[in-house]
């Protein structure tokens, strides 16, 4: 069954992925941050993931970015999104311009954004953690907003 | 030998009496006469085992501990009883202050460090490396790159290991960091040595004058200079050059090797940011002398946008070496020094020190790059 992007729903399925893996995720450590994910379109939205230990323990919809302490969020348009999800979809895994850092690297395709230097840099602590849960994606047929 | 010990005791009569009486069943149980109360330890969350912060307890806790150990300059660990009357062997640590070496939330960089180790020989994909083709002048260029790190990483090993017994015993938590800092560092020489073999190029040639900016870091007169020196300064700008990496690697082998490397390099600018938050919020009078430090840093660090460095780096961002792909490689290298000296600037910035803008050499370099570029 499709699942839609962006909703709650999607990224509940990739923590619901993530806690039925514990070999992969522990094997790549403790990952402790909560990471916002903006979807901007004719209709923007924002979530918040907590990762907490081995798990995605929280997805929520915020209303402003206020409504959470976010450590990082990026920040993308939907057709980037699309973009990453149907690369990882090819092989399980980006190709290598469409990996979270490229794409918010140079060029700032996709916004890192941040109040404190210390969120920022536990965007790369974890960088790991955070590409092979998005990068779970790639099993999960999805139905684009 | 330069170390004699006071007491001989493989001739001393007393101890061998007493080690035979105890081999003959006599115990006194003295080591007990000075036992506390015991603590009650508390596991937070089962998933995470047995933390650092869950022994935080009682005397044993690093908020029970004086600014100033001054009763212990031996091996005793923070909360042993030391025994009355005897004198511990003094080490001679030279860091006895807790704004010396404390960071904000150093236990639990311990812990993320000790969970999130790899192994360079079996977590890259070496065995997908048959199946892309790397054109010469790129894989040329990753091997020059590979050079630069693995000095890099030399230096980034050996300044902890330099301070770490100078460091007091009390302050245990920041010894166990540095020594996963160590390890990290060796396992990033290696995964660049290993890289630069795979292919057959091997490694190319070592920087001159990225070895002077290197020492600079070696030869730091304390250890908070050494670690604004490479934790924040260094680190910080080798993490940017990890991540403009990832996003040049030439295949999905390297991206991996990059994303690996970043997260280790992440964790120790971390730790770096706190150690000099923690020293300005409780040892301002430092700022003078730790900006004095900086100024010559900084300008000790341009070493490291060496010619070598920088052209491999061209030719990586460009993916080649005709005209049109080198004014791309510019272009892309130029965007990811602005973001190096940018992101120093913030991380000083909310460490205590906003003034580092005002007064850093970075930014007269920088104008100068971007200037050279729209010469061009």
């Amino acid at each position: 069954m499709a699942i839609k992007f962006p909703s709650v729903d999607f990224f509940q399925e990739l923590a619901r992925r993530m806690a039925a893996d514990p070999a992969g995720f522990e094997k790549l450590g403790f990952c402790d941050t909560v990471m916002g994910v903006k979807v901007e379109g004719d209709s923007s939205h924002l979530y918040a993931l907590t990762f907490d230990v081995f798990e995605c323990s929280d997805v929520r919809e915020l209303a402003s970015p206020g409504d959470a302490e976010l450590d990082f969020t990026l920040e993308a348009p939907l057709e980037l999104w699309r973009e990453m999800f149907e690369s990882i979809k090819k092989t399980g895994h980006p190709e290598p311009a469409y990996s979270l850092n490229s794409l918010s690297h140079v060029g700032d395709r996709m916004r890192v954004v941040y109040d404190e230097p210390e969120g920022h840099d536990a965007f790369y602590r974890f960088m790991a953690t955070i590409q092979a849960f998005v990068d779970q994606s790639a099993e999960l047929e999805i139905e684009w907003a | 030998m330069s170390y004699y010990g006071s007491t001989d005791y493989s001739y001393n009569s007393d101890f061998n009496l007493r080690i035979q009486d105890i081999k003959k069943g006599s115990l006194d149980f003295g080591w007990l006469d000075d036992a506390r109360d015991t603590v009650e330890v508390r596991r937070r969350d089962p998933r995470r085992g047995l933390t650092l912060e869950d022994v935080e307890v009682g005397d044993y806790a690093i908020e029970n501990t004086p600014e100033v150990v001054r009763d212990n300059r031996g091996l005793a660990p923070r909360g042993a009883i030391l025994t009355e009357g005897s004198v511990q062997p003094d080490l001679g640590p030279t860091l006895n202050k807790k704004t010396d070496v404390w960071g904000y939330r150093v236990q639990r960089y311990w812990e993320e460090a000790m969970s999130r180790q790899w192994n360079v020989t079996t977590d890259v994909p070496w065995q997908d490396m048959d199946k892309h083709e790397i054109p010469d002048d790129i894989e040329y260029a990753f091997c020059q790159l590979c050079t630069l790190l693995s000095e890099v990483e030399m230096i980034a090993t050996d300044l902890p290991s330099k301070w770490s017994h100078h460091m007091n015993s009390h302050f245990q938590e920041v010894k166990g960091f540095i020594a996963t800092q160590c390890i990290d560092e060796a396992r990033h020489a290696e995964v660049f040595r290993k890289r630069a073999l795979a292919n057959g190029v091997g490694l190319l040639r070592a920087s001159v004058r990225g070895e002077h900016a290197l020492k600079g870091i070696l030869e730091a007169d304390s250890y908070s200079e050494g670690s604004v020196f490479l934790h924040v300064l260094g680190e910080g700008f080798i993490l940017t050059l990890f991540r403009s990496s990832e996003f040049i690697s030439p295949t999905p082998v390297e991206q991996r090797m990059f994303q690996l490397v970043m997260q280790d390099e992440a964790r120790h600018v971390s730790y770096g940011l706190q150690h000099l938050k923690y020293l300005m919020d409780n040892c301002p009078e430092v700022r003078p002398q730790i900006n004095g430090f900086l100024d010559e840093a900084e300008r000790h660090l341009t070493g490291l946008f060496n010619p070598d460095q920088l052209e491999s780096m061209i030719v990586l961002g460009g993916k080649g070496t005709t005209p049109e792909c080198i004014k791309k490689g510019i272009e892309v290298v130029g965007a990811f020094q602005g973001k190096q000296i940018a992101e120093y600037f913030h991380r000083a910035e909310r460490a205590g020190l906003p003034e580092r803008k005002e007064r850093s050499p970075l930014l007269e370099l920088q104008r100068r790059m971007l200037g050279a570029v729209q010469a061009a």
